[in-house]
């Protein structure tokens, strides 16, 4: 299963520029000696964490950063945490989100769509949602720890081939049309998070952006002059992986992150438990019927 | 015989008097008496008379009217390899922890009950970085989070005393005495000599930051006191201190917002130029004060009135509303009690400061009744409001 993650990291960093800046790449593969100590193995769990709960990792800018203020923001989150559950979800999952509106006091409003970006580091961080209502495009981002935020569901817990779905604003409505009365697919524990490998087809030009230049790979064919890819090639930064300064300053490092990860460990998990334990009772309750 | 005697002394000095008065300027033998009516007179002529204006008067290299604080002394020892075994260091922090452990802390006492008037003192803090807060009716607010450092009194000058380095002009009414404190302790061993004698007076381990602030003489502490965050209150408002972030040298668009100029459509090397800066004929000059590129930031800025919205005790960390506080993160500010009128606190404030513990009794956060704590439940909109 490491292994699998591991190919996934050095692709989401061959992939992504701006996507995925908080989680560092620079794991080191452990192969044959994985299996060796526990110690290890706890490590690895630790470290997996980063994927789960990447927002607890503070904003790698060297001029923001500050270890007591990190803290403090982080004892925030967990508090913030034992009231709600904010299940694990990655972008290209479909999530169903309840909150208070002040314009409807007394019930809770529900959106349904894909989360297209998921960003921020701390409680600043944030997810947007996007569904086709009604043949009209909508997207609500939603903050993680706003306090008006009842539940969050995640009704199929999955990936895409990318870091950001945002070229979805310039695909066919079908592909992001979701029922917002759907049923919440259950995943059996232990099983790894799939990967959706669907090519979504664009319409055609004009954009919102240049999709050609992002190196996407979750679009069908773009349909585009010779003379587009030509400058698609030239504007292109692939020799940027390679500079680790870069990418040192734009990530955490692992030492960093084992801290924290370790720190937050025996919260979490409490936090996981109290969560399954949610979840048992609510697959007893028998779902009551809509009209 | 001798009482006649002296009358017509004095008879005779009267009339040497007015003698002397009518040949006044002749005379070159002065008496005490005279200067002084001659010295009326004196005035009441130059009070009529204006003398004409004396051009190149002036002084080229006047003497500087600035003159430094007396805490304002060399700082940093020159690093010298003392080439001491590690069994000296160790002995040599020993003898400091020896020195500065012996100092018993200082109680505070307060029989001044607070009034409005009445100016406390403010405290050093560092900027340590900016979350969003919520508010009880689900607003998004940004707060700035200061921490409040190890703030110690080091030396109090009385109203008489402070000699301040710049005079005002005028008449100063209630005279306000002055309160050095000291922050973040340090190795005593990096300061020089003269800047440890500063710390002598109160027995505190010397500090890296020192900062001056003037309180009402009943709101003076003693020396050697400690103020925590719990000085403040929350939902009273401050004006924070601090140093802007330094810019450097800066065009016009960015040090002063100017739009600059089109990008296109025959603009030619005036982009993110400035344009005129004067006009002609009368005002044919550059008027002082226009706006123009220069050095941008690294001066002190006062943002006044900020709302204090939660208050960690165990961290001393006041969390204050708005985002805009001079100063990176990281750097020092200087907190005080609002000087907005409008914003002065009406309940009374803890005179000269918190003398409580701050142990189990005291919460560990303290929230403004407006916001929300993250461990209270989600916010429900009432349907009856």
């Amino acid at each position: 299963m490491f292994q699998s993650s591991l190919k996934m990291c050095v692709r989401l960093s061959s992939t992504s520029r701006e996507g995925l800046r908080r989680i560092s790449s620079s794991i080191k593969p452990v192969g044959a000696h994985s299996v060796r100590s526990k110690p290890d193995s706890l490590k690895q769990e630790i470290l997996e964490y980063r994927h789960v709960y990447p927002e607890f990792l503070p904003d790698p800018k060297f001029e923001f950063r500050n270890s007591v203020r990190e803290k403090l923001e982080r004892n925030d989150m967990i508090a913030r945490r034992q009231n709600i559950d904010i299940p694990e979800f990655y972008v290209g999952s479909i999530m169903a989100v309840e909150s208070s509106d002040p314009h409807t006091p007394g019930k809770t409003h529900r959106f349904v769509g894909i989360c297209i970006q998921r960003g921020g580091c701390g409680l600043r961080a944030h997810f947007t949602l996007r569904n086709v209502i009604d043949h009209q495009g909508v997207e609500v981002q939603y903050e993680m720890y706003d306090p008006t935020i009842h539940k969050v569901d995640v009704l199929k817990l999955e990936k895409r081939l990318d870091d950001e779905l945002l070229y979805l604003r310039d695909a066919l409505p079908e592909y992001s049309t979701f029922d917002p009365n759907m049923e919440p697919e259950i995943l059996s524990e232990g099983t790894s998070v799939p990967v959706n490998t669907i090519k979504v087809k664009l319409k055609p030009k004009p954009w919102l952006e240049r999709w050609e230049r992002k190196n996407l790979q979750g679009v069908q064919d773009l349909e585009l002059d010779e003379k587009f890819y030509k400058k698609a090639e030239e504007v292109a930064t692939p020799w940027e992986k390679y500079d680790l300064m870069k990418e040192y300053m734009r990530t955490i490092p692992v030492e960093e992150q084992t801290e924290i990860y370790g720190e937050l460990q025996t919260k979490l998990q409490k936090l996981n438990a109290q969560g399954k334990k949610m979840k048992r009772k609510r697959v007893f309750v028998k779902p009551t019927k809509l009209a | 015989m001798e009482h006649f005697a002296k009358e017509n002394g004095r008879r005779r000095n009267l009339l040497f008097c007015t003698l002397w008065l009518s040949m006044a300027l002749l005379s070159t033998n002065f008496s005490k008496n005279c200067f002084k009516i001659l010295e009326d007179a004196f005035l009441k002529l130059s009070a009529t008379y204006t003398s004409p204006q004396i051009r190149d008067r002036h002084v080229l290299n006047p003497k500087p009217r600035l003159r430094n604080p007396t805490w304002f002394i060399r700082k940093q020892r020159a690093e010298t390899d003392e080439k001491l075994t590690p069994e000296n260091e160790g002995f040599i922090k020993e003898v400091v922890q020896d020195k500065y452990n012996q100092t018993q802390p200082v109680e505070a006492i307060s029989n001044v009950e607070w009034t409005p008037n009445l100016q406390r003192t403010g405290l050093i803090a560092r900027k340590i970085g900016i979350y969003p807060l919520w508010k009880k009716d689900g607003k998004k607010i940004q707060t700035t989070l200061l921490q409040v450092l190890d703030n110690h009194v080091i030396r109090y000058y009385p109203p008489e005393e402070y000699n301040p380095p710049r005079k005002r002009p005028g008449r100063i009414y209630n005279k306000k005495a002055c309160l050095l404190m000291g922050a973040e302790a340090a190795d005593p061993s990096t300061f020089t000599k003269e800047y440890c004698g500063i710390f002598k007076q109160s027995g505190v381990i010397p500090k890296k930051t020192l900062g001056r602030f003037f309180v009402s003489p009943n709101a003076a502490l003693p020396l050697g006191t400690l103020v925590n965050a719990m000085h403040f209150q929350v939902g009273n408002a401050v004006d924070v201190r601090g140093k802007t972030t330094d810019r450097g040298f800066q065009g016009v668009m960015k040090r002063h917002g100017f739009k600059g100029m089109p990008a296109s459509h025959g603009v030619t090397k005036t982009h993110r130029r400035g344009g005129n800066i004067g006009g002609g004929g009368e005002k044919g000059r550059v008027w002082p004060g226009t706006k123009m590129p220069g050095h941008m930031g690294n001066r002190y800025r006062v943002a006044k009135g900020l709302k204090i919205l939660r208050i960690n005790t165990s961290h001393n960390v006041l969390y204050v509303s708005g985002q805009a506080i001079p100063g990176e993160t990281n750097s020092i500010v200087y907190i005080y009690d609002t000087k907005l009128p409008l914003r002065k606190p009406v309940n009374p404030l803890p005179l000269p400061t918190y003398l409580g513990d701050v142990d189990e009794n005291v919460p560990e956060n303290i929230y403004d009744e407006s916001i929300h704590s993250f461990s209270d439940p989600t916010v429900v909109y009432d349907e009856s409001k």
